[in-house]
C-alpha cells in the first residue's frame, strides 16, 4: 500500500513539474503574437507613412526645379513593427529578432500627397491590442499595386515642375518592388514608445530628395552628386509632360542618368532620418 | 605654577586650533569619484565624420524622453557619462540635415548572465528542486529496503 501511495504522490509531482515548466515558455502564434499575449499590457500601435514636407510642401531640386507634388502613391503591404533585441542594425541587415511582433494586415496604397501643407503623416493602420513596450523597428514591402490609382506600380508620383517660365506636368511610376527593413526611429520625437493603455506611432517614411536632390544642400553633398535631379525627366517632356514607367526610362534616359536613378529608388524608404536595409524582389 | 602649566596648555591648545585652521584656508579640498565615459563617434557611410552632429541621449529607464543633448565636435565625436544607477541600453541617436542613426550603448548589464537565464520564475524552481531531491531520497530508500 505504501508503494502505492508513493507511486501516487511521486506521479503527481512529475505531472505537477510538466505542467509548471509548460507555463514558463511561450508559444507564438500564425500572426507572430505571442500567445501569453492577453495577460501582458496592451495599448494601441498606429502606423504612418510620411513623405515629409519635401511631398507637402514642395522643395527646389538640385537642378533648379521648383517641384510640388498632386499625388504620391506607395502600395504597401506586410508592414510589422518590432519590439527588437537586440535592436535591429539596418547597416548589417538580416532578419529582425523580436521578443514581440506586431503585423498590420492588408494591402494599403496611401497617398503622401494627401492633405495640406501642415498635413500630419498619412494613417496607414492601427492595432489595439499591441504588447506594450519600445517598437524599435519596422518592416514593409513596397509591391505592385493590383487595384487603385497606383494599379500595376508601387510608386507613382504625379505633380508639376517648374523652371524659368517653363512648366512640366509629370508622372513618375515605379514598378520594381522593394522590401525595407528599418531599425528605430531617428528625428525630433521619440517614437514606437507604447505604454499600457496609450498609443504610439511607427512611422515608414520616405525621402523623394534622394531622386531629385535639394537646392538647399551643397550641390557637392552625396545627396546631390547622387541624385538624378528633375532635369532628365524633364527633357524628355512633349508638350510640357512627360508620363514614363521604369521601362520607358531604361530606353529613353542617358545611362548615367538610369544609373542614378536605379541606385536611388531603393534607398526612399527610412525610419524618420535612419537608413533602411533594403531587398528588391 | 599649575596656573602657568595651564595657561601654557591652554595657549597651545588654542594654537593648534588656531594655526592650523589658518593655513588650510588657502588649501584645496579635492574630492574625486570614478565614472565610466562613453564616447561616440558618428559618421557618415562615406567616412566621413558627423561633424557637430546633434546628439540625443535616451536613458534606459525612460526611452521616450531625452536624458541628456548636446552637439558632436567637428570628428563627430560626443562624449557623455551615463547614470550607473540606470544598467540598460542607453539609445544615442546623431542627426545632421535630415540624416542620422541610432546606437544601442549596454550599461552596467552583464550581458552574459543576462542571456543565461533560465527562465523559469523563483516558484518553478523551487517546486522542480523539491521533486528532485524527493526523487533522489525515494530512490535511495528503496535500495536500502532491498538491502535489509
Amino acid at each position: 500500500m505504501k508503494k502505492i501511495v508513493s507511486l501516487a504522490v511521486a506521479t503527481l509531482l512529475m505531472f505537477l513539474v510538466f505542467a509548471i515548466s509548460g507555463c514558463g515558455s511561450s508559444a507564438t502564434d500564425e500572426t507572430g503574437q505571442q500567445a501569453q499575449q492577453g495577460e501582458q499590457k496592451t495599448g494601441t500601435l498606429q502606423f504612418t507613412a510620411n513623405g515629409e514636407d519635401f511631398v507637402r510642401q514642395g522643395f527646389v531640386s538640385k537642378d533648379g526645379w521648383a517641384i510640388n507634388f498632386d499625388h504620391v502613391y506607395v502600395n504597401l503591404s506586410d508592414v510589422t513593427a518590432y519590439q527588437s533585441e537586440p535592436p535591429y542594425d539596418a547597416h548589417v541587415g538580416g532578419e529582425v529578432i523580436a521578443q514581440n511582433k506586431v503585423s498590420l494586415p492588408g494591402i494599403h496604397t496611401v497617398d503622401l500627397a494627401q492633405g495640406d501643407e501642415n498635413a500630419a503623416p498619412i494613417l496607414v493602420g492601427k492595432a489595439g491590442d499591441a504588447v506594450a513596450g519600445h517598437y524599435n523597428a519596422v518592416s514593409w514591402k513596397m509591391t505592385r499595386a493590383a487595384e487603385g490609382p497606383a494599379k500595376g506600380y508601387s510608386l507613382v508620383v504625379t505633380g508639376t515642375a517648374e523652371k524659368e517660365g517653363q512648366t512640366v506636368s509629370f508622372t513618375i511610376k515605379d514598378e520594381q518592388e522593394y522590401h525595407y527593413t528599418g531599425g528605430d526611429y531617428v528625428g525630433d520625437e521619440r517614437k514606437g514608445v507604447l505604454q499600457e493603455g496609450g498609443t504610439a506611432d511607427v512611422e515608414m517614411t520616405f525621402h523623394f530628395d534622394h531622386i531629385f536632390g535639394d537646392a538647399d544642400t551643397p550641390l557637392e553633398d552625396e545627396l546631390n552628386t547622387g541624385a538624378p535631379g528633375f532635369e532628365p525627366f524633364a527633357s524628355l517632356a512633349q508638350e510640357g509632360r512627360v508620363d514614363v514607367d521604369m521601362a520607358a526610362l531604361e530606353s529613353m534616359l542617358a545611362p548615367a542618368d538610369l544609373e542614378k536613378l536605379q541606385d536611388m529608388l531603393p534607398t526612399l524608404g527610412h525610419v524618420g532620418e535612419g537608413h533602411c536595409h533594403v531587398e528588391k524582389f | 605654577m599649575i596656573n602657568r602649566i595651564k595657561l601654557f596648555v591652554s595657549i597651545l591648545a588654542v594654537s593648534l586650533l588656531v594655526w592650523p585652521a589658518a593655513a588650510f584656508a588657502h588649501g584645496v579640498d579635492i574630492n574625486y569619484q570614478t565614472k565610466t565615459a562613453v564616447e561616440i563617434e558618428a559618421k557618415y557611410d562615406t567616412g566621413q565624420p558627423v561633424s557637430e552632429g546633434q546628439v540625443t541621449v535616451y536613458a534606459p529607464d525612460n526611452p521616450a524622453k531625452p536624458w541628456t543633448t548636446g552637439k558632436a565636435d567637428e570628428n563627430g565625436r560626443y562624449i557623455f557619462t551615463p547614470d550607473p544607477a540606470k544598467p540598460g541600453t542607453w539609445d544615442v541617436q546623431v542627426r545632421l540635415a535630415g540624416h542620422g542613426g541610432m546606437v544601442p550603448v549596454p550599461v552596467g548589464v552583464d550581458s552574459d548572465v543576462a542571456a543565461a537565464g533560465t527562465g523559469y520564475t523563483t516558484m518553478q524552481i523551487v517546486l522542480m528542486s523539491a521533486c528532485v531531491i524527493w526523487g533522489l531520497v525515494g530512490t535511495a530508500l528503496y535500495f536500502a529496503r532491498r538491502k535489509n
